[in-house]
């Protein structure tokens, strides 16, 4: 009886990637009728353990059966034939194809059996998207709904969810949960990943919480309350992830005038914020992926521009200025993206790191200060690299954000915005980095960090702003911060120090 | 919303190149056709129909490369090459099937060298079709002797020159190829590979398109369609210089960017490159019935060319920035629900 | 150590390559060895290289410019018209041309950096539209197109023909612009500036440079270039003509390419430029001396072409995947 009803059953999961460990020992069985939602902060292992369904990873370790059959030798195309569907986060669409054409595309059936099944599709989940639009045309609502049709038209018996909800709009959302809700009374099971607690509660049957590559709670869904699951999230205090080699202590100047004053600012992504960052301390932006962090960063850099609001760096209104007036007034962001926005690959340690020093020396290139300001950096952030010419992309992740740090030191500005600065660094680096903030702290360098990595956030912050959905909700004193609260902050469920807001 | 729906209709015509390009086109003709209706007779139109065959053909097979979004910059030099080959055999006593076989062999085997370099050795197709025409240029000499290839038998260039019904009976071929390739691009299954692969290539490789050999392919098709047009430029003309086919390259890729195939990959039909490669040479025939002087006729082109792009990435760069915005606007958690919330337990 | 980049190592290949020229020319017909002839035969491709070094620029910041020939016309057809037909003085002609020349570049550049179409598209149509202006001003200035417009003053023939303690003024010209664009691309902070953009646009944005104005300005650059190409050619043969400049597109972009300049850009030099231009342009005059008809060069030019850049990407690939495999030792 059970065997007909089960759908996925995964026993014992292990994958590691270089040593180093994902998912260590998961298990979870889905059924027919079932909403598993799946909870964990970035880096838990989520996306991990969903390639290993849909077979893009093979797993070290671990067996897995679908419907009661075990698998081996898994691959995407099993997992279509099997009836495993993912829609990503960002849908994998042909912009410039019809809707109707990026469903039938490498699907080996007539089109008019298709445009019937779809129309039916349509019906059930009252949906219509015009087949004749193009998918570039689509809202992000649309694109998710398009590639729910398409895994629904190739009959997914399990439809894996990867926070479709990121990009929704509130009645969006509505009409998603009630197609959920249709699809699980009709027999699939949902695998539904998400960051919002509120939705859990809504639409799933079952929950599973993944941290550090383990499943710390599982269950039906009503024997939970939404502090049992944040309890879930927060390590156990003996196996926190970092080591403590200092204590934080305020290095802050509260009584001298802000460094940086943020006025309700508005924005695309985010929407009235307001916050002081004062001399020597560090400010922290809390907030999970897609929750507007980078947006407001980017818009107080004059990457994008406020739609209203006002951002005074020292004495001066930068609101209006463009990125290079930014810097020149003392404002130095290191990017969230590395790769795509720090750093450039294949030119010189050396270079990569007097990119902005340059612009305050003379017409010509002088190469004994580059030198000098290269050997100074690499000296005093321990740089690894085997002389200033090696080639900036053969740095590891961790010493290429130390590059990036130098050359951000290397022009000495007033504030310094920090997006995601340990992401995709080692341990060891990441220690490095976070004395190096401290250090920065203590000179009296003003920082604003951004990190969706919730204990580091609480670790090095001396004061926290909460970012939920676009919009500040909550504020952390010094004395306030701890793990729990940060995370209650960045799910959107804080309630106390209300009264602190005004600060 | 039946109205909606027919207002949508509209607007996605409206907003699709070719259409704007058609449009376009009918203007030239309205506009000369006031001032010289010579210009509107049958005769003239078929004239000008039958002038772009050439590019029409050449512009088709490049569009093919173009929609996986690479470049054939060589279809001149093959379209000399391939036509000398097919008058140098007719000239020795070939049969014409023959020399028309021999000549999309060479196109074929052309765009086959392309295609491998491209997709083995990895070398952007701009720099692999130049390096090719170069060489097919000077093979072309090497070939003739430098020698102009004259003096076709009267039977080749019949060809061209065969009506049914009076009209042109290779310009009803070339018509009716084009809308099968149309259609095999559009609707069949492995057709829709090509502008896939240049629509999102992580997404074609995604859902099992071979890439490496539909980009193959689409050179091999380029190709061959330049030898096609190597064919008609012999019969038509009657002779073949050194120089046949001299940048005519430049031309046929206005063409196609003009017909709305976009040089990035993806987006573009055979279809809207005929229109396109039929303005190019609309402009030329059009300046001769205004009585304009034809040293106009490049500037003009360059000018329509430069205007017509430009307009067209404005226009799409505001259609990404307004979906970015939106995507955005979407996550920021609404004024009255954030009251809710925090009412919420 | 072995870090130190393949480029220092690709203009040590070009070196070799030259030498060997010389030598192989030489050898067929030893008229080759001969230093006057070498030097005066500057002038036949004095153009190719000084437009080269300009698109070096555009080349490294990721964009192309393929109108420089046109612009070589259109210089050439102001010049003629300026002086000859309007009965300018024949040196402010040349300077107006030549800012003509650079207003074609600023179009060209600022319809790429800031209208953001794609170089090549952009220039595809400055390449029609520039050669069609200068059809037009031909065509309207009631000169014989097949003609030409000549009778230059003896003066302005002196730009091509008078030497300066016995070096032609073509090698001074190739040495000027050489010296300037190496200053310029490999010692100030522009330069500097040009390499980061072409390495990753964004990431210069972020950093705050101007990376709009340094695109723009090299498309300026290389449209002066193309004027002083201009001048240097109606100088040489005497007359001012529509389609000069016509045919230089392809040897333009092959001395770039094969200079080791990367097409997707971020890397380059104007050495390895500068060498390839030699080199393309002693085999014409080498094949020419050893009784090869002068359509071989295409073969060789396009054979050079693709084979450096197969042996660009091949080798940088091999190198990735060394990189791989020793990183996973480790």
């Amino acid at each position: 009886m059970d065997e007909t009803n089960n759908l996925i059953t995964l026993e014992g999961i292990y994958k590691s990637f270089h040593k180093n460990d994902v998912l260590n020992g998961v298990s979870l069985k889905l059924n027919k009728h079932e909403v598993i939602s799946i909870i964990g902060g970035n880096g838990a292992g989520k996306s991990t353990l969903m390639k290993i369904l849909t077979g893009v990873y093979q797993a070290d370790h671990g067996e897995m059966e679908i419907a009661g059959e075990k698998i081996e030798n898994y691959h995407p195309a099993i997992a279509h034939e099997k009836g495993i569907y993912l829609v990503p986060q960002e849908p994998l669409l042909f912009p410039n194809m019809t809707v109707e054409q990026n469903i039938t595309f490498g699907f080996n059936k007539s089109k008019y059996e298709i445009r019937e099944e779809t129309r039916k599709l349509y019906k059930t989940l009252g949906w219509g998207i015009d087949l004749k639009r193009l998918a570039s045309s689509l809202t992000i609502a649309e694109q998710q709904q398009l590639e729910i049709i398409k895994g629904l038209l190739r009959n997914a018996k399990v439809l894996i969810l990867d926070e479709p909800t990121s990009a929704l709009t509130f009645s969006e959302t509505k009409s998603l949960f009630e197609v959920i809700k249709k699809l699980r009374d009709s027999g699939v099971g949902i695998l539904y990943i998400t960051h919002r607690l509120d939705e859990v509660f809504e639409i799933s049957t079952h929950t599973v919480i993944l941290r550090d590559g383990k499943i710390t709670l599982k269950g039906n869904i009503r024997d939970f309350t939404k502090d049992m699951l944040i309890d879930g999230l927060l390590p156990t205090g003996s196996e926190t992830k970092h080591q403590d080699i200092f204590e934080k202590k305020y290095t802050g100047h509260m009584d001298k005038p802000p460094v940086l004053t943020v006025e309700n600012i508005s924005g695309d992504g985010f929407r009235d914020i307001s916050f002081k960052i004062y001399q020597g301390e560090v400010v922290g932006l809390a907030g999970l992926v897609g929750a507007g962090r980078t947006e407001i960063a980017e818009a107080i850099y004059g990457i994008t521009r406020c739609q209203n609001g006002r951002i005074i760096l020292g004495e001066k209104d930068i609101t209006k200025l463009d990125i290079n007036e930014i810097v020149d007034n003392g404002l130095s962001y290191i990017p969230e993206d590395r790769f795509l926005h720090g750093i450039f690959p294949i030119s010189s340690v050396r270079n990569n790191v007097t990119v902005q020093v340059v612009k305050r020396k003379g017409f010509f290139i002088n190469n004994n200060y580059e030198k000098e300001i290269a050997d100074k950096y690499i000296d005093r952030l321990n740089i690894k690299v085997t002389d200033h010419h090696q080639e900036m992309k053969s740095l590891s992740g961790g010493n290429q954000q130390k590059v990036v740090i130098s050359r951000i030191l290397s022009i000495n500005p007033h504030l310094i915005i920090m997006d995601e600065p340990t992401r995709g660094i080692d341990a060891a680096a990441r220690n490095d980095i976070y004395a190096i903030i401290n250090q920065l702290k203590e000179i009296g360098f003003s920082i604003l960090l951004i990190s969706s990595d919730l204990e580091e956030i609480a670790r090095i912050s001396d004061r926290i702003y909460g970012i939920y959905r676009g919009t500040c909700n909550a504020y952390l004193g010094f004395e306030d911060i701890n793990t729990a609260n940060v995370m209650k902050a960045a799910f959107g469920t804080y309630e106390g120090s209300e009264s602190y807001v005004d600060i | 919303m039946k109205e909606v729906n027919h207002m949508s209709i509209y607007k996605n015509l409206a907003k699709k190149r070719e259409f704007r390009t058609l449009i376009f086109l009918a203007v030239i003709f309205i506009i000369v056709g006031f001032i010289n209706t010579d210009f509107l007779t049958i005769g003239s139109i078929q004239n000008t129909l039958k002038s772009s065959l050439l590019f029409i053909v050449l512009v088709v097979g490049l569009t093919i490369v173009l929609l996986t979004g690479n470049i054939d910059i060589s279809v001149g030099g093959t379209l000399g090459l391939s036509a000398a080959v097919c008058g140098l055999i007719l000239k020795n006593g070939g049969s014409i099937f023959v020399s028309i076989l021999a000549a999309i062999f060479i196109g074929a085997a052309i765009g086959l060298i392309n295609g491998l370099g491209v997709t083995k050795l990895k070398i952007s197709s701009f720099i692999m079709t130049l390096g090719m025409l170069e060489i097919t240029r000077v093979i072309h000499v090497i070939y003739t002797n430098g020698q102009w290839v004259e003096n076709l038998p009267a039977g080749f260039k019949q060809l061209s020159q065969m009506n049914v019904l009076g009209i042109n009976v290779l310009l009803i071929i070339v018509l009716a190829g084009i809308t099968a390739i149309h259609l095999f691009l559009t609707r069949s299954r492995k057709g829709r590979y090509f502008s896939a692969i240049g629509d999102n290539i992580d997404g074609a490789i995604l859902l099992g398109v071979p890439v490496q050999r539909y980009v193959i392919y689409s050179f091999i098709a380029s190709g061959v369609c330049a030898a096609l047009a190597g064919l008609i430029f012999a019969s038509q003309i009657g002779f073949i210089s050194t120089n046949a086919g001299l940048g005519i390259e430049m031309t046929v890729i206005a063409a196609a960017v003009l017909g709305g195939v976009s040089l990035s990959g993806g987006v573009g039909t055979v279809i809207g490159a005929t229109i396109g490669a039929v303005i190019m040479i609309s402009i030329n025939s059009a300046l001769i019935y205004m009585k304009i002087p034809a040293f106009w006729n490049d500037a003009i082109s360059g000018l329509l060319l430069i205007m017509i792009v430009v307009t067209d990435a404005v226009l799409s760069r505001r259609a990404d920035k307004h979906i970015k915005k939106e995507r955005l606007k979407a996550r920021v958690l609404k004024e009255e629900v954030s009251v809710n919330h925090a009412h919420a337990k | 150590m072995h870090m130190l980049s393949k480029i220092p190592k690709w203009n040590l290949g070009l070196i070799l390559v030259l030498i060997l020229e010389i030598i192989i020319f030489g050898l067929i017909n030893p008229r080759f060895w001969n230093i006057s002839i070498l030097l005066n035969s500057f002038n036949d491709f004095i153009g190719i290289a000084i437009i080269g070094f300009f698109v070096t620029f555009v080349m490294i910041t990721g964009g192309i410019d393929i109108s420089g020939g046109s612009i070589i016309g259109l210089t050439s057809v102001v010049i003629g018209i300026l002086s000859q037909v309007a009965g300018m003085n024949i040196w402010v002609a040349i300077i107006l041309a030549i800012l003509a020349a650079g207003l074609c570049g600023l179009l060209n550049g600022i319809l790429i950096a800031y209208g953001r179409v794609q170089a090549m598209v952009v220039t595809l149509g400055g390449l029609l539209l520039y050669s069609g202006i200068a059809i037009v001003l031909i065509g309207i200035s009631g000169v014989s197109a097949y003609e030409g417009i000549s009778g230059f003053p003896e003066s302005f023939s002196m730009i091509a023909y008078s030497t300066v303690l016995g070096i032609p003024s073509s090698i001074l010209l190739f040495a000027t612009l050489f010296i300037i664009a190496y200053v310029l691309l490999h010692l100030t902070k522009y330069g500097r500036y040009i390499f980061l953009t072409g390495i990753n646009q964004d990431a210069a944005d972020y950093a705050g440079i101007n990376t709009k104005k340094v695109i723009a300005s090299t498309y300026v650059l290389s449209g002066l270039s193309a004027g002083i190409a201009g001048t240097m050619l109606t100088s040489y043969l005497g007359s001012a003509r529509a389609e000069f400049g016509s045919e230089y597109l392809m040897s333009i972009l092959t001395v770039v390419v094969l200079g080791g300049t990367l097409i997707t850009g971020g890397k380059g030099g104007i050495i390895g430029t500068a060498l390839a231009s030699i080199i393309v342009g002693f085999l014409q005059v080498g094949m020419q001396m050893g009784g090869i008809s002068t359509q071989y060069i295409g073969l060789a030019t396009g054979l050079l072409l693709i084979i450096s850049v197969a042996l660009l990407s091949i080798s940088s690939s091999a190198k990735d995947n060394m990189k791989k495999l020793l990183g996973l030792k480790i």
